[in-house]
């Protein structure tokens, strides 16, 4: 039998490893994420057509099919979300808001023990709201607070620790890019994600926070606080860092309150910051560069979309998710410990990859896993393995893997965060940034397990709105 | 990962056609920026005209979706160009000189192999669609327009790769650790320092011929 009858008469699942196979292979070799997703849907498609009706029209047929992919897929409503959401963030550092963000937070909680600290975290927390990227805050503010803490005497790995460490807070708190893809992938209503995510990324603030408070306090000369401030300078300093509560504000209330589409509520927020970045002498020349780093980052996440989406379309046709859902919930553990046992594989995954990449990546076949895990489309709460229902189940799952993606920042050996604090600060080697970061490392990992143990905190307010 | 990798250049033919190439992605990538700032204020627009007029911008969901395309696509050849279609770069990171060059210009090729069975497969979508007149559904736009943005930036998408094909060549056959045209593999913390500088706004000319890396 020559090789090619042997490929014609392999069973749909085997065509799916092996396809799934030599995509890894592209991805390991370096091949950017989007186009080995798009080149292993292509050549499964082509396989199995060639095998129904011969190589010839096969090949037409899938490379008609893989054509109309990349255009239909993009020109979907819901993601056009995505490029306001980034533009928000470009903006966001010509709006002035990083310094009065901080300046407020500073007069605001600087008097509690490791005040700076606290500043930090919740400063880092609303700008990364806004600009949705973590490794960038932690860069930003490595440049702004890192050397404030360090001339009131604060303990150098603690410092570069807290900054390393909030920058991982974008994800969650909206405007978040990547919530609205992970919506997108699993068929998931993007506003109810987004909620989703405000609690678990506030929670996750708080619990900084106090983290800081309790090392400030339990070690002598770690941080001290700043007194001093008059409540008329407090108030003084809010006005320069309300754009961030508005444009947090306008997304909570138009989806919360059903009065706008999320894509409104996005540009209505880039619309202000815009104007709020005019205010401070942003001219053409830097809305330029705002503009073409804003649409570069717009295709290099539609690009991957696309590209897995084509992977996907060859998937259906593969049965392979559904093939890998009946082996995941036909093995002989809890679901709970094969749950864990997904995001711990998603920890080492983190290590390697970009947290997009990475979910979009594996997101088609593990996600109707985790779904099968839980008892299935349709179950209820009382049925169900994790106590959510099916609806319940997407958004959890959804907020835990961005959550741990996030982690993957501040983890050893590549946790990029970590990096670029040490590249900004000369003064910090990434050994200090990665020691200062240990019990942020720590809080987080306890942060994840309350949320896989009570998904209530996630699906409260989704559950308001109807969803769960 | 993300962001912006340097990308050296001299005065060999191949910088050259590379510079040459580069202004004309950086335009298609502002028209694709542009395009964002549009939809924001059509947007804005929309809602604000239903809040205060009851007063929606009409066919708002067709142009939003017929924009798409535009801003989606036209960046795709600059984006390659700076090494910023995400990757894993866990083996790539690891090797040097020929290695290196041999690997990339594997996977240049298999891009540039899906690349064009795209431009041929999407662009028959586009002929479809223009010789049956197909239309948005509220307000009859034309959707041909749009579907020939794809064909279009991958068609330059392709010209880009075959343009690294050649640099990777060029680079095996010279041997070395910095060759031109290609974006470099750099740390993670480069990248990451690159992304910052991206966020606070280097101007875009300070992408090209960054050589203090």
């Amino acid at each position: 039998m020559t090789l090619f009858q042997t490929m014609a008469q392999m069973d749909s699942i085997s065509i799916g490893l092996w396809v799934t196979g030599f995509m890894l292979l592209f991805v390991v070799i370096g091949v950017r994420v989007a186009f080995a997703a798009a080149l292993a849907g292509f050549l499964g498609l082509l396989w199995i057509f060639s095998a129904k009706m011969g190589f010839e029209r096969g090949f037409l047929v899938a490379m008609k099919m893989a054509g109309t992919i990349p255009h239909s897929k993009v020109s979907t409503l819901a993601l056009s979300l995505i490029p306001t959401f980034i533009l928000i963030g470009f903006l966001a550092y010509h709006a002035g808001l990083t310094r009065a963000l901080f300046e407020a937070a500073k007069r605001w909680v600087g008097w509690l023990p490791g005040g700076m600290g606290v500043a930090t975290v919740f400063s880092a927390a609303g700008f990364a709201a806004v600009s949705g990227a973590s490794v960038a805050t932690s860069a930003v503010f490595a440049r702004i607070a890192i050397p404030e803490m360090l001339k009131l005497g604060y303990n150098k790995r603690f410092a570069a620790g807290v900054v390393a460490a909030s920058g991982t807070l974008a994800s969650l708190i909206p405007p978040s890019a990547i919530l609205v893809i992970y919506a997108i992938i699993v068929e998931q209503d993007v506003g109810a994600l987004l909620m989703a995510g405000f609690l678990p990324g506030a929670f996750s603030a708080l619990v900084y926070g106090g983290l800081v408070i309790f090392l400030a306090m339990t070690n002598k000369n770690f941080g001290p606080p700043v007194r001093g401030f008059s409540w008329k300078q407090r108030f003084e300093s809010l006005p320069g860092a309300l754009p961030i509560f508005f444009v947090v504000g306008i997304i909570v209330v138009c989806i919360y309150g059903g009065v706008g589409t999320p894509t409104e509520a996005g540009s209505l927020g880039a619309f202000v910051i815009l104007c709020m970045a005019l205010y401070k002498g942003m001219r053409w020349k830097e809305l330029k560069g705002a503009l073409i780093e804003t649409a570069k980052l717009t295709v290099m996440i539609f690009t991957i979309i696309w590209g897995v989406l084509l992977y996907v379309r060859f998937l259906g046709f593969a049965d392979l998710p559904s093939a890998f859902s009946e082996w995941i919930s036909g093995l002989d553990q809890s679901p709970m410990m094969t749950l864990v046992f997904i995001l711990l594989a998603y920890a080492v995954l983190g290590m390697f990859m970009d947290a997009i990449g990475m979910l979009l990546l594996t997101l088609p076949v593990v996600y109707p896993a985790v779904i099968a895990l839980n008892g299935g489309e349709g179950v209820s709460v009382a049925d169900s393995a994790f106590g959510v229902t099916d609806v319940g189940c997407s958004i959890w799952f959804g907020i835990i893997v961005v959550k741990m993606a996030e982690f993957c920042l501040i983890t050893p050996p590549i946790g990029l965060n970590c990096f670029v604090v040490a590249g900004v600060r000369p003064e910090c080697s990434v050994q200090d940034v990665f020691r200062g970061v240990m019990p942020f490392f720590v809080a987080d990992a306890l942060t994840i397990a309350v949320l896989v143990a009570a998904p209530g905190i996630v699906l409260w307010l989704p559950g308001l709105m109807g969803f769960a | 990962m993300a962001g912006s990798h340097t990308i050296l250049e001299d005065d060999s033919a191949l910088s050259r056609a590379d510079q040459l190439f580069h202004k004309v992605e950086s335009v298609l990538t502002l028209i694709g920026g542009i395009v964002i700032f549009l939809l924001v204020f059509m947007a804005t627009a929309n809602v604000l005209g239903r809040w205060i007029f009851s007063l929606p911008i009409s066919g708002y969901i067709d142009w939003v979706e017929q924009s798409m395309a535009f801003f989606a696509f036209l960046g795709i050849a600059f984006t390659q160009r700076e090494g910023g279609h995400i990757r894993m770069d866990m083996l790539v990171g690891h090797i040097h000189g020929r290695p290196l060059w041999v690997t990339e210009l594997i996977s240049t090729l298999l891009m540039l192999f899906i690349t064009l069975i795209l431009i041929a497969g999407s662009f028959l979508h586009f002929l479809r669609a223009y010789q049956i007149g197909d239309s948005s559904l509220d307000i009859n736009l034309p959707t041909w327009p749009a579907k020939l943005v794809v064909p279009v930036a991958l068609t330059i998408l392709a010209l880009r790769l075959l343009l690294q094909v050649w640099g990777y060549a060029r680079a095996i056959k010279r041997g070395g650790d910095r060759p031109v045209a290609v974006p470099l593999i750099e740390s993670a913390a480069d990248v990451a320092a690159a992304e910052a500088e991206s966020l606070i706004g280097g101007a875009v000319d300070s992408n090209s011929g960054r050589n203090e890396s």
